[in-house]
């Protein structure tokens, strides 16, 4: 399935609640699926906000997968490439506003990296296994390829 | 989301409803700043209605945080649902916050925290 939104942070929402929706009939908890849709969440607020510098009317596409043991989602936008080793999150020690969006990411999915063989723009590709059906190279969640 | 403002005696509680995003944290970062620089002894943020908050909800939060450190106001939070909280633990947060489970427990114990945060 796919879902095709402008980059105004008003249609987040909407994302969440396909995200919700759709990992629960391919079987995750109420719970994990709330994960899942914040790291969606978390990954358009970062092209909307740093891809896109908050510009309303660009191009933002969410593409989701269900398997018998995972969901695959790729994020695509249309802004500048973006270079994986300049995001990262910030220490939690590190007390101050903003920084998280990447570490929820990581948090609820199990794989976050992006596609190298996208030529225009960014696709963001994020996986996460159901309960139990992990992949046997798969060592936890959190893991971040790059 | 919605919004809104409950003065009373050396006290103010904001009502907020609602998902707390990208989108709608600005509006709860103003009302939150304005309380917060008012001059108000306590600032307590009602969170029984919020539905959803992400990194940008947070982000607010800890702004107020920061302000009501500077401005020596007692900052609180009540009636988190479980998601909220989870992810103020995620965030390794819900100790630096003063977090109380309900509006009265907030009332009964806020005049007695330090005006510093949680730390």
């Amino acid at each position: 399935m796919r879902i095709a939104i402008s980059s105004h942070p008003s249609l987040l929402h909407i994302l969440r609640g396909v995200v919700r929706w759709r990992v629960q009939e391919a079987g995750f908890s109420p719970s994990d699926a709330e994960g899942l849709a914040m790291a969606i969440d978390e990954a358009a607020t970062n092209v909307i906000r740093h891809t896109y510098s908050n510009r309303p009317d660009a191009k933002l596409s969410l593409d989701i997968q269900t398997f018998p043991d995972r969901v695959e989602f790729a994020l695509e936008d249309a802004g500048p490439k973006v270079r994986a080793e300049d995001i990262r999150p910030r220490p939690l020690d590190d007390l101050r506003p903003g920084g998280l969006g990447t570490y929820f990411i990581n948090c609820f999915m199990d794989e976050a990296y992006y596609d190298e063989n996208f030529a225009e723009g960014n696709r963001l590709r994020l996986l996460k296994y159901l309960p139990g059906k992990g992949s046997p190279n798969h060592e936890g969640p959190s893991q971040e390829r790059r | 989301m919605k919004v809104q403002v409950r003065n009373a005696d050396n006290l103010s509680i904001i009502d907020c409803s609602g998902d707390v995003d990208l989108y709608t944290s600005p509006r709860l970062r103003e009302a939150l700043l304005n309380e917060l620089q008012s001059g108000v002894p306590s600032v307590l943020l009602n969170m029984s209605e919020v539905s959803y908050i992400d990194s940008s909800g947070i982000a607010t939060l800890v702004e107020g945080l920061q302000l009501s450190r500077q401005t020596r106001t007692r900052f609180g939070l009540f009636g988190l649902r479980s998601n909220a909280r989870s992810v103020l633990e995620l965030a390794r947060l819900h100790k630096v916050f003063n977090i109380f489970a309900d509006e009265q427990e907030a009332l009964e114990k806020i005049a007695t925290v330090q005006p510093f945060g949680g730390l």
